[in-house]
């Protein structure tokens, strides 16, 4: 026996087990989840899993809808195109799989949409859509987050209520970050704001941007510059803050809607006091107002995650929860037999869903859930979520 | 008189020679090291049996998209396996060269509108020049340095591919490649992707093969044993190295080429650190100086990480402590310490049967 | 002209991460010079020490400085633990599987911090709260002096140990010429076993020292390393002195290079940099000259 020959037939063994793990199931309304359940942002989108447990647990119990249970299959993609594509390949061709919510960071999601409209099969995604995905009008991709359009118009109304002049862009070199700087641009600039986008960017990764701001500082200083946007999500955020309050410089700080998150916070310690941004409704859900169905939705889903899993929810928390209540919502308004086109028509035809979030409403045009309306100013105040109104801009 | 025998004997001689030459041409070399290399052998059609027929007994697309990427890290690994394995030079910067073929195929398919069978040669060749300007100055070095080296350009070449966003697309990348076809046979299904990539895999091994029996081939392992001793014999040992490390750098961008294919996108994460570390791995578990063996390693590795990830979390430090027990328990490849014990085990059972037999 | 009045403070960022990069280059050399092996995990060491910092501090509420101090511990720890496990069972093994072994148990390291401390990222606080020192229009906080004194302090505790004592110059011997060492009675795998835990001590002091600054996450490590690793080998294979002129030359061209090329370069600058060194000068700018001699 020749070390190939072995090699080959543990081949055959393992490959054996694996047919067999790929036996058909008999079950109901089957949802493939395609996360990044390893890499970065692991812990968020445990977040996201634990959310939708909880939700599909409970519509469970209540009996199912149209009384057929619902069933979640997670897969992993590690943060990998590869694995996210093979992923999406493996749920499409399981002919039980109704959709798959997709991935939840913008680098995967044009694999897999592609995938998805080749397929026939709804993709849900996460994070939000992009323009040049938008311009490609697919009909399968559906996108449930803030997408860069609205945070901007909410960050130029911000920037007017604070009667900021000049505001500096520093924003991170990956396309969503692009695309909300030159957005906020070109609307800054209708309402009469002056908007300087650095040359400069950043990485994701990139754990020290002081480089970058000692670069632009001269620029600042120069041009007398009022508001500094740092227009990037993740970790790059709070240590931009630090940076530049390491430099010495004092002006204050507008932010993305990702700086929602208590990470964030702790990440940036003391030089996030005053830190201002667009947040979605969940971050200050109980400085909502009284009137905003949101407000009532956030505290009794705050309450029953707290007694299942012990800590405060938070606005990724929220995603999953409206996740699986537009899908919930979706099916009760098929007519006839649930399959994957009667669903996406559902669902394409969902006006004025209550989610954590807000209102979702798409359209045939129209593929991204949340408007304006679903975003509120937050300031950050002795390390915590402050809602802050302005008159005249709500 | 002298003269006459001397002459008879020389024609003889000649005569001998010839015939011995000519033998030579035809059967293997017995004092050669690697000899169960040379020729093929029934095994070698029991294999290719098997990979043409594996795909039609289990048709789940899992599977074949699997060993698509087995397949293509096969190429990756018998790329590398000449320069690392035959030669014991190390190169951490091979993910690089898979790189710069499946940039080299995205840009000339999307942009430039070349078909993909050219844009797969094309490749090949811009990574073998790449290798070329690369190899000539850092092949000089030996042992860390090497290996620090191909790690450091390995390092810059995923920083430029990142930055030039005109060129490479930035950290998106490049998507919408469209699928490997020749003269209007698309493959577009996992299935043909399999026999596509396999069938470039069989060839380039039966290239490899000829190569390793060749004059090249043989210069190449004289350099590996002894540098000193090949240079003495005439043999041009830094060009040597440079065509070894070319060839792998080749092998690489049509592995790229076939990736850039199959995805129909390229992202410069891909290739990373982590995959030249897998490539390597592949070629140091599969058996260094050995044909086969990196294949073996490719298809294992690739098996492994695939059933891993179903643990999730815990995916990755398993991976790591995997690797570290092959590691040890297996530095000459898999199959080396498992084929001793089962000759051992077979001899024995065949001197006790002697055995036996003598004391009847 | 603007560019002018900026790079005294790109020089003075220079210098802190110069000084980071030393800290980590001196692990890197005392396990070579204890035994020719390259520890590959050696920048995980510099992250486990900043995260079980912050994991003492939050989840167990001790003091910042006893955490400090058990977090060195348990990393000294560990790094006998990789000696055992993975360095001493290859003892006999060739290079490229030496690599690939520490590769893997830099893979695990880092893999197993994200499965137990999660993976978002973790900060510390300064030292000394937020002061921030302005001299003369360059802005430097406190805590960057904290990680130059840090790492001359080292570099002195390392000079004491091989140059006066018997330890030292046991480690060094071990490693220039085993076999001499051997018939003297002096055990190579207990020089380098030693070694570890010495590397991976300074590792965690560096990685205490540098958190503040920036943040610690469970991919700090790898980058952190290899930038660490060619300081090493720019300045100077196998020296102390070395390694702290290869981390300093690397981490002020890294800083003063941004000045003029686009800021996503900057990784490449360092690779760049130990390719040139490489080219010319393989064994460092104060190592000998030839590549195959056995002495540094």
């Amino acid at each position: 026996m020749r070390k190939s020959a072995l090699g080959f037939i543990s081949i055959f063994i393992f490959v054996l087990s694996f047919s067999l793990v790929y036996s058909a199931e008999k079950s109901p309304y089957k949802i493939g989840v395609n996360f990044e359940l390893t890499g970065p942002w692991a812990e968020i989108t445990k977040t996201l899993r634990n959310a939708m447990v909880l939700e599909v647990e409970r519509i469970n119990q209540r009996g199912g809808i149209n009384g057929k249970p619902l069933e979640l299959i997670f897969e992993d993609n590690g943060f990998e195109a590869g694995r996210a594509a093979a992923n999406m390949t493996k749920f499409t061709k399981d002919p039980e799989v109704l959709l798959v919510v997709g991935p939840f960071e913008d680098t995967l999601q044009a694999t897999t949409r592609a995938i998805a409209e080749r397929e026939k099969i709804t993709n849900i995604i996460v994070c939000p859509s992009n323009r040049v995905l938008r311009e490609m009008k697919q009909r399968w991709g559906f996108n449930i987050a803030h997408n860069d359009i609205i945070v901007s118009e909410k960050l130029v109304e911000l920037s007017l209520a604070r009667k900021y002049k000049k505001v500096l862009v520093f924003h991170a070199a990956h396309p969503l970050a692009q695309t909300l700087a030159e957005y906020y641009k070109r609307f800054g600039e209708e309402k009469g704001l002056k908007v300087f986008i650095s040359p400069e960017t950043h990485k994701h990764t990139d754990i020290d941007m002081t480089p970058q701001l000692i670069k632009m500082k001269p620029l600042i200083e120069k041009e007398k510059i009022d508001a500094f946007y740092a227009c990037t999500s993740g970790p790059p955020g709070p240590i931009v803050c630090k940076n530049l309050r390491a430099l010495g410089m004092k002006l204050p700080i507008l932010g993305t809607h990702a700086f929602g998150f208590g990470f964030i916070i702790a990440l940036g310690g003391e030089a996030m006091e005053g830190v201002e941004f667009p947040g979605a409704k969940p971050v200050v859900y109980d400085q909502l107002d009284e009137n905003d169905p949101a407000k009532s939705i956030n505290i009794e889903f705050d309450k029953r995650w707290r007694e299942r899993y012990g800590t405060p929810s938070d606005q990724i928390a929220g995603y999953g929860h409206d996740i699986i209540g537009l899908i919930e919502d979706s099916i009760k308004r098929v007519k006839g037999k649930v399959t994957r086109g009667t669903f996406r028509d559902a669902l394409e035809n969902t006006k004025g869903f209550k989610g954590t979030h807000g209102l979702y409403s798409f359209s045939p045009t129209e593929h991204d859930g949340l408007s304006k309306k679903d975003l509120v100013f937050v300031r950050i105040e002795g390390g915590k979520f402050k809602r802050i109104r302005f008159p005249g801009f709500e | 008189m002298v003269e006459p025998v001397h002459q008879d004997f020389r024609k003889r001689e000649i005569l001998y020679s010839l015939a011995l030459w000519l033998l030579s041409l035809i059967l293997p070399d017995p004092q050669l090291h690697y000899r169960r290399e040379y020729g093929l052998r029934w095994r070698d059609l029991f294999y290719l049996l098997a990979i043409l027929l594996l795909p039609l007994l289990f048709s789940d697309p899992h599977f074949h998209h699997l060993m698509v990427l087995a397949g293509i890290h096969g190429i990756l690994a018998l790329g590398l396996t000449l320069f690392l394995g035959y030669g014991g030079q190390i190169s951490l910067g091979h993910a690089a060269f898979f790189g710069i073929g499946t940039y080299t195929t995205a840009i000339l398919t999307t942009r430039h509108g070349w078909p993909p069978f050219l844009a797969f040669w094309a490749s090949g060749m811009v990574a073998s020049l790449f290798a070329y300007l690369i190899g000539k100055p850092l092949l000089k070095l030996k042992g860390y340095f090497l290996a620090l080296a191909t790690l450091g350009f390995g390092e810059i070449f995923l920083v430029l591919i990142k930055e030039s966003a005109s060129l490479t697309g930035g950290v998106i990348g490049i998507f919408g490649i469209p699928w490997f076809s020749i003269a209007g046979l698309v493959f577009d299904t996992y299935l043909k992707q399999y026999y596509l990539v396999w069938i470039v895999l069989i060839g380039l091994v039966l290239f490899t093969k000829n190569l390793i029996r060749s004059k090249v081939g043989r210069a190449y392992m004289a350099v590996a044993t002894s540098e000193d001793a090949a240079s003495s014999v005439g043999i041009h040992v830094s060009r040597i190295k440079l065509e070894a490390f070319m060839v792998g750098a080749f092998y690489a961008g049509l592995a790229g080429s076939l990736f850039a294919c199959v995805m129909s996108t390229a992202t410069p994460e891909t290739f990373s650190l982590n995959l030249s570390v897998l490539i390597v791995m592949m070629v140091i578990l599969g058996g260094m100086g050995n044909l086969y063996g990196p294949i073996v390693g490719a298809i294992f590795l690739t098996w492994l990480i695939d059933t891993l990830a179903q643990y999730q979390d815990y995916s990755l430090p398993l991976y790591g402590v995997i690797l570290i027990l092959l590691l040890i328990f297996f530095p000459d490849g898999m199959g080396t310490r498992l084929r001793v014990r089962l000759i051992y085990l077979i001899s024995y059972w065949g001197r006790k049967k002697r055995r036996e037999k003598v004391n009847l | 002209m603007e560019l002018l009045q900026i790079i005294p403070q790109f020089f003075v960022s220079g210098l802190t991460f110069g000084a980071i990069y030393s800290l980590v280059a001196l692990g890197f050399v005392t396990i070579a010079r204890a035994s020719q092996i390259i520890n590959f995990a050696q920048g995980e060491f510099v992250m486990l020490g900043g995260m079980v910092t912050f994991f003492f501090i939050k989840s167990v509420r001790l003091p910042y400085l006893l955490s400090a101090f058990l977090a060195i511990g348990v990393v000294i720890g560990l790094g006998f633990l990789l000696h055992l496990l993975v360095i001493y069972p290859l003892r006999k093994a060739s290079l490229p599987i030496l690599l690939l072994a520490t590769l893997g148990a830099s893979l695990f390291l880092s893999s197993s911090s994200a499965l137990f401390f999660g993976t978002l990222p973790k900060a510390l606080p300064p030292f000394s709260g937020k002061d921030l020192i302005e001299i003369g229009g360059v802005s430097l906080s406190a805590q960057s002096l904290f990680v130059l004194i840090a790492t001359f302090f080292v570099l002195f505790l390392l000079y004491l140990l091989s140059h006066h004592t018997h330890l030292g110059k046991a480690m060094e011997a071990s490693s220039t010429d085993p076999l001499g060492a051997d018939l003297c009675g002096i055990s190579r795998h207990l020089m380098t076993f030693l070694a570890f835990g010495v590397s991976s001590g300074i590792g965690a002091l560096a990685g205490i020292f540098i958190t503040p600054l920036f943040y610690v996450s469970y991919h700090s490590g790898t980058l952190i390393g290899l930038k660490g690793f060619i300081s090493a080998v720019i300045g100077g294979w196998g020296k102390y002195g070395g390694a702290i002129l290869g981390g300093f030359i690397l981490g002020v061209a890294e800083s003063l290079s941004i000045a003029f090329i686009p800021a996503g370069y900057k990784d490449g600058v360092a690779f760049l940099i130990l390719l040139l060194i490489l080219y010319f000068r393989p064994k460092g700018i104060l190592g000998s000259p030839f590549i195959d001699s056995r002495r540094w």
